[in-house]
Formats: structure tokens, sequence, C-alpha cells
């Protein structure tokens, strides 16, 4: 029988010291936390969706340190610094300023393309790299700037990838579109979109009939909706964010606008939240948007995670997760978190570690030129992937059965 | 003899106080509170742009972003689409936001409108502005302008903000010296009088619709200025950033608070507003602090100090 082990006054205090004195060591050995910061909009018009971008930045900021840190800096964690544009590129240049001179070596965000466009340059000024999360606008990344990397789609790519997705659909069942009414949001992003649609379409074969804008916020649809009803086109192309989206598509049901589809490039409310609310209205509505790849298992597993921390899963947390990996992955390249290093990291990043529906990554000019989005739809309330085939997990319903 | 001296003393000592906090953001090496310190003077800057048609002449106004958006789109054009040197921007949108404040003001005050119904129809005036902002080509839509990243003085993009914020003052300083004009000179007596009763004011022989019109002129001049300042320091500009809301309410707030027709009051205002959300920024980690606190400090301006900040030195004499 083995005597149990005392702990006396004098051993213990001799532990103590010696912990003591070690402790400076140990503490030196533990390489420096990278400070990122975070920009999102979490308050104002577009709230919802930059606190989504945030949530799963911060998931990914967890997920890289409970995974060792950046192993090619000895471990060094990540240290996020949130901050709240509220929707003003002021205040994301004023957040810009204060996480830099906090440390910040790196920046992710911004959900909205005006907050982004503010805070990238603000963030050139300390050649400070910035991986955009959500951004759609071209501009993004054809002003010069060293330091801005999106891996994303821009708005030309998204724009005329989806215009080759609602192609091949539509020839594909017979050419029943031939006419499109776009309504979208009269900002940036939605302006942006509706333009290169309204020159493009026509290249498909689908005459463009008329161009609604409207502000973000509107919450009555009933006049554009009548207005899509006189000009009776067969198809709807909606560009807007997520509170107009759903009000859209649920007047255009309440008004029973008979369509072959209504189809929407990056549609802010094309989510699941959506279609559990209303899975009667969304049924067999289609998308053209960022989304991963359903054939990876690990996709699936992502999102799950995000539905058991009561979230509904929407593209923008792929967004936020990733802008945070891209970014984690260019300082493990790099092995040091220079911000000169770090960018050129960047510019040859082959980032392939994603459960996205694209390959590793290749920056001409910031942008990933190797991303693409992919055309969704909602079939009995979930969302599948329906072009390309390469990544489709249920074949298209279209044109969509009349009720 | 006594309380002249010691008003005297008083307004020396507000200035040596005032100069001392406008002149230290140079000694700071700190980006970030230079900056702050910046948004500061901006937004005392177009307060009191706002101030001289709305606190002294009493015309409440809530669509001055029509004006804002003038010269930022001034200041976006000359620069993106003539290749002229931005600096041209500001006599051209100074110009261009008098003309406007002209117009609006000659509609209106011929038309006999005051109190609510002018500021609804300035409010119409800034919704019209943004709307065809969205649909016009010449402004890019809702697209916006882009204006290019070059750096340099002569681009009116400066690298260091102290550069920025030396800017910011001289303009606020140019506003603060005509609103002190206002307080003693003859053209400021008679808006103010128009303020207090327009009616006896016009008895009296002022011409009304001349008066305010130049008055609105003035201020619009102003703000289009601050506009030019905004897109040249943010590069890009949209319909919803130049003619929002919200940019109203900014300049209308921080007088409300400061003190509306009071030449410290809008100074006073901006750096209570922002000292508040800056401060709620920096220690609160909770979304949406800044705007709460920003309608709290609202609602006990008016229910405590009508009169604004300022007013609460002339409630203290009074005991």
């Amino acid at each position: 029988m083995t005597a149990p082990t005392i702990l006396t006054r004098r051993t213990a205090i001799v532990a103590g010291a010696a912990a003591g004195l070690a402790m400076p060591f140990i503490a030196r050995a533990q390489p420096a936390a990278i400070k990122l910061g975070l920009i999102h909009p979490v308050t104002g018009a577009v709230a919802a969706a930059g606190n989504r971008c945030r949530f799963a930045g911060q998931m990914a900021v967890t997920d890289i340190n409970a995974a060792g840190g950046i192993k090619s800096m000895g471990g060094a964690r990540i240290d996020p610094l949130l901050g709240d544009a509220q929707g003003r590129p002021e205040i994301a240049v004023s957040l810009v300023d204060q996480m830099a001179e906090a440390g910040a070596l790196g920046f992710t965000g911004c959900f909205a393309s005006a907050i982004g466009l503010a805070a990238t340059q603000a963030a050139a000024k300390y050649n400070i790299p910035f991986c955009i999360d959500s951004g759609i606008t071209d501009a993004m990344t054809t002003r010069g700037l060293k330091n801005v990397y999106r891996l994303f789609p821009n708005a030309t790519s998204t724009t005329t990838d989806a215009l080759a997705a609602l192609d091949q659909i539509n020839k594909k069942a017979g050419s029943p579109a031939k006419t499109a009414v776009i309504v979208h949001e009269d900002s940036e992003f939605g302006t942006s979109s509706a333009k290169l649609q309204a020159a493009a379409l026509p290249g498909i074969g689908i005459t463009v009939k008329e161009l609604i804008p409207h502000a973000t916020p509107t919450r009555d649809f009933t006049n554009i909706v009548l207005r899509i009803k006189q000009a009776a086109p067969d198809i709807v192309v909606i560009t807007n964010y997520e509170n107009e989206y759903v009000l859209l598509a649920r007047t255009l049901v309440q008004q029973r606008v008979p369509l072959v589809a209504t189809f929407s490039i990056a549609g802010g409310g094309f989510n699941l939240k959506f279609a559990k609310e209303a899975p009667t209205v969304v049924e067999n509505m289609m998308d053209f948007n960022h989304w991963y790849n359903p054939k990876d298992p690990r996709a699936l597993g992502f999102r799950k995670r995000i539905e058991d921390a009561g979230q509904v899963f929407t593209w923008e947390y792929l967004f936020g997760y990733f802008a945070v990996r891209l970014m984690a992955d260019a300082w493990e390249r790099a092995g040091s978190a220079d911000k000169d290093k770090t960018i050129a990291a960047l510019a040859e990043s082959t980032f392939s570690d994603h459960w996205l529906p694209y390959g590793p990554t290749k920056f001409t000019n910031g942008q990933n030129s190797g991303c693409h989005a992919v055309a969704l739809q909602f079939q009995n309330a979930d969302m599948k992937v329906i072009w390309p085939d390469a990544f489709a997990d249920a074949p298209a319903v279209y044109p969509r059965p009349k009720v | 003899m006594r309380l002249r001296l010691s008003a005297l003393a008083s307004v020396a000592l507000a200035s040596v106080a005032l100069a001392s906090v406008a002149l230290t953001p140079f000694a700071l090496s700190s980006q970030f509170l230079v900056n702050l310190a910046t948004l500061t003077a901006f937004s005392a800057f177009i307060g009191q742009a706002w101030n001289i048609s709305g606190g002294f002449g009493g015309l409440t106004s809530f669509g001055h972003a029509a004006y804002f958006g003038v010269g930022a789109y001034v200041a976006a054009l000359i620069t993106t689409r003539t290749g002229l040197s931005p600096w041209l921007a500001f006599p051209a949108a100074a110009c261009l936001g008098a003309a406007t404040g002209g117009v609006i003001g000659f509609a209106s005050f011929r038309a006999g409108l005051r109190g609510s119904y002018f500021a609804l129809v300035t409010l119409a005036f800034a919704e019209a502005f943004r709307v065809i902002a969205n649909s016009a080509g010449f402004t890019s839509g809702g697209l916006g302008i882009h204006l290019p990243l070059r750096p340099g003085i002569a681009a009116l993009q400066f690298q260091d903000r102290r550069l920025s914020y030396a800017l910011v003052l001289a303009l606020l300083g140019l506003a603060t010296a005509i609103a002190l004009q206002l307080r003693r000179g003859r053209f400021g007596a008679r808006l103010i009088a128009l303020r207090e009763n327009e009616d006896a004011a016009r008895a009296l022989g002022i011409d009304v619709v001349r008066v305010k019109t130049t008055a609105l002129a003035l201020s619009g001049a102003l703000t289009a200025l601050g506009g030019v300042v905004y897109a040249q320091t943010y590069l890009y500009i949209d319909p919803g950033i130049a003619f929002g809301t919200e940019r109203s309410v900014e300049m209308l707030l921080v007088c409300m608070i400061g003190g509306a027709g009071t030449v410290l009051g809008p100074i006073l205002g901006a750096i209570l507003l922002h000292a508040i959300a800056d401060t709620a920024r920096l220690w609160i980690d909770l979304p949406g602090v800044a705007p709460m606190l920003y309608g709290v400090v609202l609602l006990i301006a008016v229910w405590l100090l009508p009169g604004g900040v300022v007013a609460l030195r002339t409630r203290l004499d009074r005991g």
C-alpha cells in the first residue's frame, strides 16, 4: 500500500516559488496573439446580415484557435477585435483607425460595399491586409489597393454566371421564359447588378420589359407588384436585401402574379428562414447565390453547427467564416503576421481548405478569379443546388408548376 | 461696468478653452483620435451651417441634406468627369449650394410657407434630390460615384488626418465667424427679428422673403462645402449617403442639443453627442448603444434644456 502524498506547507511554498520564477519564461514561449479586426454593420438597416458575418467570423477564430492557432508562428492565437460600422462609412473608417492603433494586423468585413470601400482604403493607409467577406462591387478590388483581397465573386462575375445558369436552365426546358421585369434595390449593390442584368438578358433571348428600383427599406410592395402584373413578364428578376425580398415575394403570391419563375441574383431574403416561415410562398423560387458545396460532407457539418447554435443557415455565414480562414491561411503561409509578408502570401494564395463550390484560390488584382456562385431552388422548403451539374444535389423544377 | 468686464472675461475664457480644445488634435499622434476630432468638428460645421438659417432665422429645415448632397456630387463630378482640380469643387459647390437654397427658399417663402409646412417642404426637396440622383445618368444613379484614390494635397486627399482636421476646422471657423457676424450685424438682426415675430418684422419694413431666402442660400452654400469634404474624404457617394435624411437629422440634432440660434450651440452639441457616441462605442460592447444614448440625450435636452446646453449657464445664473 502506497502512502498518500502529503503536500506540506514547505513543499507548497517551494513549488509556488519555482512556478513563479518559471512563469515569465513560459509566458515568453507563447507567441503573441494576432489581432484581427472584424468590421460589420451590426446595427442599422443591414444589421441582420452584418451580425451573421460577425458570428461566423468569430466562429472561424474559435476554430482556428482550438486547432492550435497559426502553427507556422508557433501556435499564435487570433485575437478578434469587433467593430460596429452602423452602416456608415465614416464610422467604419474610425474603426479602422481605432483597431490599427490597437495593433490589428488584418481586417475582415464589411458586408455592405459602401462601408467596405471606405474601410479598405483607410486600412490601405496602414498597409493592413483586408479580406472582404461581402461587398459585391467590382470597385472593391479595382482601385489599385494592394491590401484588399476578395475570396468571393464580384458583381460582374456573379451576374455573368447567373445569366449563364438561367440561359441553360431555360433552354433545357424549351425556353418558356421570353420576357422579364427586373426589380432591384436602388443602392450600389442592386443598381450595379440590375444594370448588368438589363444589358445581358436580351443576349440570352429574354426581353427586359421594365426595371423597377425601390428604396431600402420599403415596406409596401403592392404598387410595384401591380406594375409587374401590368407588364406581364414570364419571369421576375429580383436583386435586393432580406426584408424587401421577403415582402416582394409574399406580395407576388398574394397578388397571384402568373410567372414561369422568380429568379434572383444574390437575393437577400432567399434563405432557409424564409422557407421555414413561408414554405408555400418560397416553393420553387430560384436564386443565383453563394452557397456551400453540398457534396462535401464538411459543408453539411458546418451548416449543422450554425443551426445547432440556434441560427438559420445563410450564405453570409460562409462569407464571414472563410474571410477569416483566408486571412489565417495567409498568416500560416507567410509564417508571420508582418503586413507585407501577409499581403504577398495572399497574392500567391492557393487556399483550398474550404467547402465552397470553387477550387483553390487564384487572385488577380485581389479578386479570386476561380470563384463562382451557384443556382439554388427551394424544393420542399429546403435549399437545393440545381446548377452547375458538378455541384447540383437536385434537378431544377422549371417552369414552375401552375397552382 | 463690473458686469461688462465679467461678461468679457467669460467670453475670453470660453474662447481660450475652445481654442485649446480645437488645437489639441494637432499635438496628437493617434490617427484615431484625430479622426474623432475631425468627425466632431465636421458635425459642428454642418450644424453651424444649419444654425445660420434654422437657428438664427427659425427656418427649421429637415432637408439640409439637399445642399450637402449637391456639394458632394459637385466634388465627385468635378473629380471624375472634368479632370479639374478638386479644390475648385469648393467655390463651385458653394455657388450651387447657394443657388439651391435660394431656389428652395424663394419658392417656399413666396408661397408663405413657415413652421412645420416649411420643414416638410425641405424634407420633400431633399427626397426629390435623392430620387433624381438615383435615376439620373450623370450621377451614375444608385451605383454612386467612386472618386479615384490619389493621395496628395493637390487632389484634396490627405494621408495625414491632421490636415483633414485642419481643413474642417477652417470651415468651422468660417461658419462660426459668419454666425458671430449674424449676432452683431444688421442682417442678423433682421433675421432674428423675423424669427421672433415675422408679422412685426414685416410691419417694420423688413423684406421677409429676401432676408429668409438669403439666409437659406448662405446656409446652403456652407452645407454644400461639407458635402465636398465628405466626398473627398470617403471617396464614394451614392444618393442615400448624399441626400439621406440621416445627415439632415445630424445637423438638426447638434443644434437642438447645443442650442439653436447661438454661436456656441452647434459646437457644444457636436462635442457632447460625439463624446457620448464614441465613448459608448469604445467602452460598451453592445451594438446599438450609441443611437440609444443619442435618443436619451435628445429627450433630456428637450425636457430639461429646451434652449440647449448653452442655456444651462443662464439657468444656473438664475438659480
